[in-house]
């Protein structure tokens, strides 16, 4: 007897092309997530090999009638009867392809070695990155050609929250991008990842060994052909502390050495139109504000010329237009009675209600205004002065603090301490920012990843907003333009579907169970949605399209601090003592 | 020879016999102080025996046959199977397993007709018996007795290592500690002031031993439960031993008896014949008619031979 068998096809109800059973050995075993083969004569084609994966394991005392049987088996002992255990195992995959269920009483193996790899696909993955370990403690392949865009792409991953699941696995997932260029193959090198860091600082430590690292991790990541190192390239990167003065320190607690504070000049921010990314709220987009904007915008980009002496800073003409009809391609100088000086967030919006609520209470020009009525642009410059009150100190003049995205492989924007609209503000710009760097090469290299966790505040299911639709974007033209979004969220039902489903990845880690029921899940299998109640971190469903059915995984323990606390040298506090 | 044709109507139809159980014996023949004259319930003594197999046997009438003849017109003859098994109860571990099951296949012809029955592919295959008699009671009696031998020779086997409770009258009188178990009583043995006795009997209590002289055997009653609602004989079994006992072993195992029986007796939600069908008899029973297989099947397998035969 092969020592892989471990029972034979059920007999005594239908087996499918989907689906069959398996009565298990008595001295063999099979639990969920178990790969299995059969091998099914065919006539007139031969073998045909049946791969599939335990979903549902059961037992049973045949010959037991009624409930209180089990006490007369069991513990009268009057009773015959006999533990029968069966394993129900969704098909995964039929080799050679004759569509055709298996024979009831075949013997079924555990698939292991090359037959594994075919259960798995693997065989077919030109590119197979290890994504987590299956529960035989062996790697489980995800086909990359699906995340980086040559056949799919994106990756979206749901849980709920304090399961240490949804951002843990994006930070696996993208060590793993990052340290196996064996399989990433071209692009590894230029790779760019982009993550946001919205809770906690429990991302400013990427670089860091962690200390609670035990063996066993480090045997999980070396399954996985990585040694367990924390990222090798990364930069960090927070806003500016408010009230500082003229001296600008990135605003985190915990570590500020290697933190570098960012910023946008006034001149970047009407050169990149960074304007509407202070409207996005969903309540913004009612009436007419957008049209408002729109010329504004515009206004500004036609008349925005550089201060003179100021780095960064820009100058407007009171009355709306240069004497010298375009806009000056030198620097001009500010003079007070002709020029409005803009150096920060708050000057430029003095300027924008320069012109449209002009002084002397007359109608504002038409180029800025476009006629829209007075209410309307009430409601635009108290929102615009709403906004330089949460964000105003990401804009100021001086030599450009921009965020550099080529300056290592994985750079982290720490924008926990901002407020929620100076978050989408600042996720805006920079998804705009990378969007338009890959529109304007049209190359697919090297790869844009973004890391954005919360999904559903910058891409809610209801309403629009010009994040909404910059997330859209990237969700549906992203794939051909190399930038991929590794999107996170509790709920994915609250979030807009055209993200979802673009998502050619799909990762659940423990959902509320109400969440679990619903259609954006759909593509687990019933089994695995009432597993997902259940999983404990570090385990997650995962779902990619060569395997039709979903896979639970597991992934190591973070060779990286994710608290202050689990570095391993936090090296010399200049503190200390103190 | 005259051609052998499977009857199209349902087997069971015509045939509305049920072989007696119960021994009638003669008059006077009921030897009532063999045990003690002094004729009160009696406790049952669980002494620990270890293994307890119960035994017991099923049948079907599978087809009804029809022998074909020109001249003698048609003559009748039954299809059946039966299935004889044990199951033995471990007291120690404690748990019960089947340890026996057979099947076997009759084809019983009347009018002392030996024509040779079509082959089938059946496994077992039919084995052909001939009566004499034509009555169709007669042929299914016939199955009866077959079945009857088959479990006799399953309780002399057992019994040499176990305690054997068998269904039904004892079928063979050996000397074995092997106690038959009568699950209903159309004949009464006892003179009306000892039948009173049996009325009075509580759970886990036995009459005193008596003797059917006509069939060599001791028999006492045990009331193995209290039927809610029921007669005064609800819940009583006759049990019967060899009469090539000794006196004193037979009084053992009717103590035994007396103290066992009752943990196993079925509850009435569970089996329409509770509770004498025993719990593990009534388990048996399951297994047995599963392993006679499916009616159907071996009644197409007939057809099926029978049309080669003409083809």
């Amino acid at each position: 007897m092969s020592p892989s068998r471990v029972g034979r096809v059920l007999g005594s109800e239908h087996t499918s092309t989907s689906a069959f059973r398996v009565v298990i050995e008595n001295d063999e075993y099979l639990q969920l997530d178990d790969l299995v083969v059969v091998r099914t004569h065919v006539p007139k084609v031969g073998e045909v090999r049946t791969y599939g994966i335990v979903t549902e394991a059961e037992a049973i005392y045949e010959g037991a009638t009624y409930e209180s049987d089990t006490h007369r088996v069991a513990e009268l002992g009057i009773l015959p009867a006999e533990r029968v255990r069966t394993a129900r195992v969704a098909v995964t995959r039929v080799h050679p392809e004759v569509w055709v269920a298996p024979d009831p009483g075949e013997v079924v193996e555990r698939a292991v070695g090359d037959e594994r790899a075919m259960a798995l696909y693997a065989d077919e993955m030109q590119r197979a990155l290890p994504v987590g370990l299956g529960r035989d403690g062996l790697p489980v392949p995800l086909d990359l050609d699906f995340f980086d865009g040559r056949k799919g792409g994106h990756m979206s991953i749901s849980g709920v929250s304090g399961v240490a699941t949804k951002t843990s696995f994006a930070l696996f997932f993208l060590r793993m991008l990052t340290a196996r260029p064996d399989v990433v193959g071209e692009g590894a090198a230029s790779l760019r990842i982009l993550v946001f860091n919205v809770k906690g600082e429990d991302l400013l430590w990427l670089d860091r060994p962690n200390r609670f690292l035990d063996d066993e991790a480090r045997a999980a990541w070396r399954a996985l052909g990585v040694e367990p190192e924390p990222f090798p390239s990364v930069r960090f990167w927070a806003p500016p502390r408010r009230r500082s003065g003229d001296v600008i320190v990135p605003d985190t607690s915990a570590r500020i050495e290697g933190v570098e504070a960012f910023a946008w000049t006034p001149r970047e921010f009407v050169d990149e139109g960074l304007l509407r990314f202070c409207f996005t709220d969903a309540t913004d987009q009612r009436n007419q504000i957008p049209f408002v904007l729109e010329r504004v915008q515009a206004q500004l980009a036609r008349l925005a010329a550089d201060a003179a002496g100021i780095p960064g800073a820009i100058v407007l003409p009171r009355d709306g237009r240069w004497a010298s009809g375009a806009r000056p391609r030198e620097p001009v100088a500010h003079r007070e009675d002709e020029t409005l000086l803009v150096v920060d967030l708050a000057s430029l919006a003095d300027a924008i209600g320069w012109f449209l609520e002009p002084e002397d209470g007359g109608e504002p020009p038409y180029a800025w205004s476009g006629r829209t009525g007075g209410g309307t642009i009430a409601a635009f410059l108290r929102r615009l002065h709403a906004a330089v009150g949460r964000l105003g100190h990401l804009v100021r003049a001086g030599p450009s603090r921009r965020i550099d995205r080529t300056a290592a492989n994985v750079t982290v924007v720490a924008i926990q301490t901002l407020p929620e609209q100076a978050q989408r503000f600042v996720v805006g710009a920079l998804l705009e920012e990378t969007f338009r760097d890959k529109e304007e090469t049209g190359q697919r290299l090297p790869l844009s990843v973004i890391v954005l966790d919360e999904l559903n505040k910058y891409a809610p299911r209801e309403g629009t907003s010009p994040l909404k639709e910059m997330l859209v974007d990237v969700a549906q033209r992203g794939r051909s333009l190399g930038v991929l979004l590794v999107g996170a969220q509790q709920t994915a039902s609250r979030v807009a579907p055209e993200v979802l489903e673009n998502a050619a990845i799909r990762v659940a880690g423990r959902l509320d169970a109400a969440e679990a029921e619903r259609a954006e899940y759909g593509w687990m299998l019933p089994s695995t949605r009432a597993r997902a109640r259940l999983l404990k971190p570090g385990t997650l469903v995962l779902a990619q399209p060569p395997i039709p059915v979903p896979l639970v995984v597991t992934f190591p323990f973070p060779a990286w601090a994710t608290r202050r606390e689990e570095v391993d040298d936090p090296g010399a506090d200049p503190f200390d003592g103190l | 020879m005259a051609r052998v044709v499977v009857e199209g109507w349902a087997p069971e139809y015509g045939a509305p016999i049920e072989p007696d159980d119960a021994l009638a014996p003669a008059e006077g023949s009921v030897g009532e102080d063999v045990e003690t004259a002094d004729w009160r319930p009696r406790d049952g003594v669980d002494d620990g025996v270890e293994t307890v197999a119960f035994v017991d046997g099923v049948r079907r009438v599978d087809a009804r046959l029809v022998i074909d003849d020109p001249e003698a017109g048609p003559i009748p003859g039954i299809c059946g199977t039966y299935a004889v098994g044990a199951v033995a109860w471990d007291r120690r571990r404690p748990a019960s397993e089947v340890v026996s099951d057979q099947v076997a296949r009759l084809a019983v012809l009347g009018g002392g007709r030996a024509e040779a029955l079509p082959a089938t592919d059946l496994d077992p295959p039919y084995t052909s018996a001939s009566t004499p008699a034509t009555d169709p009671a007669d042929l299914l009696r016939e199955l009866h007795t077959a079945m009857r031998r088959a479990e006799g020779a399953v309780a002399s086997e057992l019994a040499v290592g176990s305690f054997v409770i068998a269904d039904g009258p004892l079928n063979e009188l050996v000397r074995r500690p092997c106690v038959g178990l009568v699950k209903t009583h159309r004949v009464t043995y006892l003179s009306p002031e000892r039948n009173r006795v049996v009325r009075e009997l509580a759970p886990g209590t036995r009459t005193p031993l008596f003797t059917i002289a006509d069939y060599r055997r001791y028999s006492w009653y045990v009331r193995i439960a209290r039927v809610a609602f029921g007669h005064g004989w609800s819940g009583i079994v006759r049990c019967e031993a060899s009469g090539q006992l000794p006196l004193e072993e037979v009084a053992r195992l009717a103590d035994r008896t007396a103290a066992l029986l009752p943990l196993v007796a079925s509850a009435p939600h569970l089996d329409p014949r509770a509770p004498q069908n025993l719990v593990p008899i009534g388990a048996l029973e399951r297994r047995l008619r599963h392993r006679m297989g499916d009616q159907g099947l071996v009644v197409r397998a007939l057809r099926e031979a029978a049309a080669r035969e003409v083809a």
